[in-house]
């Protein structure tokens, strides 16, 4: 199990660089110079020859990605061109924003779509199971955008009982963005547990132990749901990382300071040491997570075994 | 019979939970204090940097002009006024100016403000390792030589070249005065600065990155003391949200309203839309040396084009009014400005004469526009590209891309490198003379040198525009500039559009936000109604 650990953190490593060299040259072929952006329009050539400099854009391309790599290996993520303070900084003050977000919705989203995927398979073609599958749809294909100003209008506009944005008024501010978000994940995760139930409810384990006088939640708790539990849990490893690419537009309508505002902010003046930053981030919170997920098979499943 | 009596309880008491929230937010504060208390305003964009030396848009310049002032600035017709300094002089050649410091004020920090910390911020901003310094006119090879403290009270700056509104450019935020003593305070840096120390009526409080902003009252301010303890700048970039906003009480100010909410908003008794004035014109930029597209460099197809489009239209229908036709190739706020004379009405027939007559009937032309950088940008793009159509143009576009890539691709572009003929951009003199709106139509601002994109180039004109840059009588300069405008509008670079206005949005229980010609909204001494 450790060595399987160990070997798949290894594996990372030319991942990461991969990733890094490939958002580093993305940038690059991107028309738009970022002194040209921050100089504004009242900048003459010479103001923006000399913040080029400063910014260190005047290397040779090869030059700035050795740099880049070279600066990477230890940690250093370099200045933001934007606000000229240090990458790592600007991250570590927004990403607690974003993964307080992203679990919140995470959580809302398991607990309500693996409640409700587990009903509509138990009383499968009923009404229940109609409004629930209906529900599901809805909530898969509703854009964030739209779902999100219609929930700030009624429940901050007119009901006045959340607001409408920031994130200034402690956990209360987290429940508009939080559902928000949770939305589209908890059709997809609902969805995913009533197929994945219906399977298992077929077979022939979870009739024996109703024949032999299992209590109905027990059959369908400890029997059922955790042999269908694989196919859930890697949807659910999954939307996490929708979730973080869904905090973007979130972060946006809710006005909530995290990574994905300021990756949309950093892109948007051509910030290429944060864009690399975040995405580098992103990247590792992918690979963790994928990681956790392939841990959890072997405790789900006892006969799954990594060496 | 009970279970029925509980029930209709139950629903009155509903009832009342429900009435009592709609009610709460709703309720006129009457007896509000004219003291204390915070000021809530939403803005769209998280600041890039409050240094003052490195600012570049004015949303972030507002923010930092409540804490650290210039010498001179603007009221709300752009007339300049004493603030740092009480008077000012040129000498007679043009090439130094004396400045007159008040006196007997101190910075937020404690430190004096005297003329070395004059000296010591306006060096700050030449200094080449000031990070993303942005001296702009006020450096370089035509700005500031040096900078000397003849006493404690006179400032005197020497220049390479005569600049006649060098006054004007001072009272740019990135020439404010900060306290020298505050550079070397962690976080702040001599090259950068985090938290501005200046002389102004609010300090630094704290920030949250993306967040908000918040600035605390300095009670020894020198001037008329401010009426809110704090103010707190939240940045909320959707514009629908920064509605909902305002409408739930979550801020008392919004700038930049969705445009097509303008009216609903206009109808609500509760708040206040401001249609702040701008010296931003919008125009659409037309290639006039294009070599594959000759017919665009005739001024009668370009002045047919002016014909074509109906700006009063687009103002009303797009811009949901808030916008000013042009009658000079100017805002009206800018020292220099005259109207002159003949405005491109609407008139399609005569258009399509004119361009019958040039050879240009049924012409090819791409369009672009960026989208979202001006209020309604593309919406506009795609008006005018109607009314293009109408006039019987075969009209390629609007393309739109992101900002950094129109800058890139289509506007800081030399000529030989343009591929496009129609480009949307929007232009505003950072300090309120002609000077600045002329870099528009003098070719020595050609890109890379500039951002004059239309390429036109008149000898005549580059002439006058240097004339009366250097000039040092305001009614010569006036004359000049006059006759300069005159021929730039009939030579049509552009299709003239509009003066852009600047909306922002307060709840009725909020006065005294300012616009200021700038597209600044002041909100430094708004009082509780």
């Amino acid at each position: 199990m450790i060595t399987y650990v160990v070997r798949r953190l290894l594996v990372a490593i030319p991942t990461l660089v991969g990733v890094a060299t490939v958002v580093f040259s993305l940038l690059r072929l991107l028309p738009g110079d970022p002194a040209v952006v921050i100089a504004g329009p009242q900048a003459t050539a010479a103001d923006v020859n000399r913040i080029r400099h400063q910014l260190g854009l005047t290397q040779p391309i090869w030059q700035q990605y050795l740099g880049f790599m070279g600066r990477l290996a230890h940690g250093d993520l370099g200045i933001s061109i934007r606000t000229g303070a240090s990458v790592l900084e600007e991250i570590f003050a927004r990403a607690p924003f974003t993964a307080v977000l992203a679990f919140t919705s995470l959580l809302i989203a398991i607990t309500i779509g693996v409640t409700a995927g587990v009903i509509a398979s138990t009383r499968r073609n009923t009404g229940t199971d109609l409004g629930i599958s209906g529900g599901a749809v809805f909530g898969a294909s509703m854009p964030t955008y739209w779902l999100g100003l219609m929930l700030i209008i009624v429940f901050a506009v007119h009901l006045r009982v959340l607001p409408a944005a920031g994130s200034d008024r402690g956990p209360i501010s987290l429940v508009l963005p939080a559902i928000t978000l949770a939305l589209f994940s908890t059709g997809l995760i609902a969805r995913q547990t009533r197929s994945a139930m219906l399977e298992v409810l077929g077979q022939d384990f979870v009739r024996t132990a109703r024949a032999k006088g299992a209590a109905r939640t027990a059959v369908l708790i400890r029997h059922a749901l955790r042999n269908a539990l694989l196919p859930i849990v890697t949807v659910i490893g999954l939307q996490f990382g929708t979730l973080l690419g869904g905090a973007v537009l979130t972060e946006s309508i809710f006005g909530w300071p995290g990574v994905g505002r300021l990756l949309v902010d950093s892109i948007g003046s051509r910030d290429y040491p944060v864009v690399q930053g975040v995405v580098l981030l992103l990247s590792v919170s992918f690979i963790a997570i994928n990681l956790i997920t392939d841990l959890m098979y072997a405790y789900i499943d006892p006969r799954i075994r990594y060496s | 019979m009970r279970t029925k009596e509980r029930l209709i309880t139950a629903l009155a008491l509903a009832c009342l939970a429900v009435a009592a929230c709609g009610t709460g937010g709703g309720q006129q504060n009457t007896s509000g204090p004219k003291h204390g208390g915070t000021l809530n305003v939403a803005i769209g964009i998280d600041p890039d940097t409050l240094d003052p030396a490195a600012q570049t848009t004015t949303t972030a310049s507002q923010i930092v002009d409540m804490m650290a002032e210039t010498l001179v600035t603007i009221d709300t017709k752009g007339a300049l006024k004493p603030l740092l300094a009480t008077k000012w002089e040129p000498s007679s050649d043009g090439l130094s100016w004396v400045f007159t410091l008040r006196q007997n004020i101190k910075f937020s920090d404690g430190t004096p403000f005297n003329a070395q910390a004059v000296k010591f911020s306006i060096d700050r901003l030449l200094s080449p390792s000031t990070f993303r310094a942005q001296p702009g006119i006020l450096g370089g090879k035509t700005g500031i030589d040096h900078v000397d403290a003849v006493d404690d009270s006179h400032v005197k700056f020497t220049l390479k070249t005569p600049l006649a509104p060098f006054a004007a450019a001072l009272s740019q935020t990135q020439a404010a005065i900060i306290s020298p003593a505050s550079v070397n305070v962690a976080p702040n840096k001599p090259t950068q600065i985090f938290q501005p120390v200046g002389t102004g009526p609010y300090k630094f409080g704290e920030r949250l990155a993306g967040d908000h902003i918040t600035m605390t009252i300095n009670k020894d301010y020198w001037g008329t003391k401010p009426n809110y303890d704090s103010q707190i700048y939240k940045v909320v970039p959707e514009a629908a949200s920064r509605e909902a906003l305002v409408k739930s009480g979550g801020a008392d100010v919004m700038v930049l309203p969705p445009a097509n909410d303008i009216p609903a908003l206009q109808s609500d008794s509760s708040l206040k839309v401001i249609l702040g004035p701008s010296d931003r014109t919008i125009q659409i930029i037309i290639n006039t040396v294009d070599t594959t597209q000759p017919l665009l460099q005739k001024p009668e197809v370009r002045q047919a084009l002016n014909y074509a489009v109906d700006k009063t239209a687009i103002i009303s229908k797009v811009m949901f009014g808030a916008a000013v036709p042009l009658d000079a190739p100017m805002s009206k706020s800018l020292f220099g400005y005259c109207p002159v004379g003949s405005s491109y009405n609407y008139d399609p027939a005569k258009a399509k004469s004119m361009l019958a007559a040039a050879g240009a009937s049924g012409m090819s032309v791409k369009l672009v526009s960026p989208t979202g950088r001006y209020v309604q940008d593309i919406q506009v793009s795609n008006a005018v590209a109607g009314y293009l159509r109408d006039a019987g143009l075969k009209v390629d576009g609007p393309a739109t891309t992101d900002w950094p890539t129109y800058l890139g691709t289509y506007v800081n572009v030399p000529p030989a490198q343009s591929r496009i003929d129609l480009s949307l951009l929007g232009w505003a003199p950072p300090y309120l003379d002609a000077q600045q709106q002329f870099e528009q139509f003098y070719s020595a601002r050609v890109p890379p040198n500039g951002l004059e994109t239309s390429y036109y180039k008149n000898p005549q004109v580059d002439a006058l525009i240097e004339k009366a840059n250097a000039g040092t009588d305001p009614a010569q300069r006036q004359k000049d500039y006059c006759t300069a405008a005159k021929t730039v509008w009939n030579d049509a670079p552009w299709i003239f559009l509009y003066n852009q206005r600047f909306p922002f949005v307060t709840t009725a229980k909020i006065s005294n936000v300012v616009g200021l010609p700038n597209e600044k909204f002041v909100t430094t001494w708004a009082s509780p109604a």
